[in-house]
């Protein structure tokens, strides 16, 4: 009872002086001494609490790193390179390395090649081993190896891409579930994540995508 | 006396419009600004664009509330606020928001574990394992432990006022376990190309954290009485959106005979706590703003010196 007595004489005495500002700490100088190692603790935990946050924003809308896993990209990408990726305001375009998921194909992303965007049309002659756009044949410099006939059959190999769409092929072109793939198809350029920029990690495998 | 009540009546009343409102509009984008059959987002949908209106808008609004003086109280300050008794409302309200926090551990914790035997079991058997080992959903269940704690201590400290500092470093523990909810909310739709899906749950989370770490700084010698006012009235507003999607994916769940003990159940619980530990915030601080008086250098603790005896 005599301490509540007090605490309420000590609670008038706080009230009758003025209030402290914004970002000071109303305790004065003695707490802020006795203080100071929990303050400092403080103060390096809410940095650290928001560099998280930042980073999780910026991989959120901005750019992100991933892990490449299979063998489709050979010899552009291998397995367990580190690739950074940007996504924002990114629009894809024929000869980007693209990150995308089709749901209905598999739950995690995938990354491939744009081989032509919507409005272009798509022909592969399996005979040849080649890959047409709007009747050009394609200089792809970057496969992997000759072109064979996938197992599933040709599946999508002449198709005309609508707008806002774009077909994609893995460079290693025999190890690839890609476009032709029948459940994969021509992809709907919101499924695009983001553009693949350049490999990070090895370091003997750094290069600019 | 009459403006410190209408200070607080103004903020509930505007942070709990602008989170229903969010929380219907949320609902409407769900039910009209996706393709039924792929799921992706329709580009300009009115659903979305107003979504987005309204949240800017509540933003805006609570920091001009947060920035305006009322009339001068001496008797009602925000350096006060943490020693000040016979007002349950806070103490309760962040004693339910710490037992929401520790329900969602059992859930958590057993999707995690449900997620860990199905990636061993792929790799046994020589399958690709899943992308998801369980790790970060264990890891978040320990972290709502460690947010379920910090709530309580914070409760405590409501309930005997004066005792320790102004509101608690307990609050850090929220803040840090975030983070670790932060990250498996984005591990879990990295590859979703649909950022509506869950970059609302993201930045509700965000807030989150900074209420929390604002609310620490309280007594650790770096307050911001009105910037955590604004954050309060930010994670509330933030919180009821995913919390509607969350609430949506539960009750399709349970339609199809589906069972609660889900990431989604864990993500609708710790939402709502710290929807209603921000709401205590909100309801304990806004009376207090009133004085903007410069501080002396006499000035005294009134929490040391008790402390002291």
């Amino acid at each position: 009872m005599e301490r509540d007595n007090r605490m309420d004489d000590k609670l008038d005495e706080l009230r009758d002086s003025p209030a402290p500002e914004e970002g000071q700490d109303p305790a004065g100088g003695r707490a802020k001494r006795d203080g100071s190692a929990s303050r400092d603790l403080y103060l390096n935990v809410r940095v650290l609490v928001g560099m998280m946050a930042v980073f999780v924003l910026l991989f959120t809308f901005v750019a992100r790193v991933i892990v490449v896993s299979g063998p489709s990209m050979e010899s552009t990408l291998w397995e367990r390179d580190l690739i950074f990726v940007w996504a924002l305001g990114y629009q894809p375009k024929q000869g980007d390395i693209v990150v995308l998921t089709q749901e209905h194909y598999q739950e995690d992303s995938i990354i491939k090649r744009v081989i032509a965007t919507g409005g272009q049309r798509v022909d592969i002659d399996y005979n040849t081993g080649t890959v047409y756009v709007d009747g050009q044949a394609l200089q792809e410099d970057y496969i992997n190896e000759p072109m064979r006939l996938p197992g599933w059959g040709e599946g999508v190999n002449h198709v005309e891409v609508p707008e806002g769409c774009i077909f994609v092929m893995g460079d290693n072109r025999n190890h690839s579930a890609d476009s032709r793939h029948p459940d994969i198809g021509i992809v709907d350029t919101r499924c695009v994540i983001g553009r693949g920029l350049a490999v990070l990690f090895p370091f003997n495998h750094w290069q600019g995508l | 006396m009459k403006n410190s009540v209408s200070r607080r009546t103004t903020w509930l009343i505007s942070v709990g419009a602008a989170a229903l409102a969010a929380a219907l509009v949320r609902r409407w984008q769900l039910a009209s600004a996706f393709e039924p059959d792929t799921g992706l987002a329709t580009p300009g949908a009115q659903a979305s664009v107003i979504l987005v209106c309204l949240l800017v808008m509540a933003g805006a609004w609570l920091i001009l509330l947060a920035m305006g003086r009322g009339g001068p109280d001496p008797a009602r300050r925000w350096d006060m606020v943490f020693v000040t008794r016979g007002d349950p409302v806070f103490p309760v309200l962040t004693v339910a928001s710490a037992a929401l926090a520790a329900l969602a551990v059992p859930v958590l914790f057993v999707v995690g574990v449900d997620q860990f035997q199905l990636y061993q079991m792929a790799r046994e058997a020589g399958v690709q394992p899943p992308s998801n080992n369980g790790m970060l959903t264990l890891a978040t269940a320990a972290g709502a432990l460690l947010a379920a704690l910090g709530l309580l201590q914070m409760g405590r400290d409501g309930l005997s006022p004066g005792r320790r500092g102004k509101g608690g470093f307990s609050a850090a523990l929220p803040g840090v376990a975030g983070c670790v909810w932060l990250m498996e909310s984005f591990r879990a739709h990295a590859a979703n190309p649909v950022q509506w899906d869950y970059a609302p749950q993201l930045i509700a989370i965000v807030a989150g954290m900074g209420f929390y770490m604002d609310f620490a700084g309280m007594s650790a010698g770096a307050p911001r009485p009105r910037r955590l006012l604004w954050m309060a009235g930010m994670t509330v507003i933030l919180s009821a959106a995913p919390l509607a999607t969350v609430l949506a994916e539960l009750s399709a769940r349970l339609a199809v005979g589906g069972s609660l003990l889900a990431a989604e159940t864990g993500d609708a619980l710790l939402l709502l706590s710290q929807l209603l530990a921000a709401a205590g915030v909100l309801w304990r601080l806004p009376p207090y703003l009133e004085h903007s008086a410069r501080p002396s250098p006499e000035e005294a603790s009134i929490e040391e010196e008790i402390t002291d005896e």
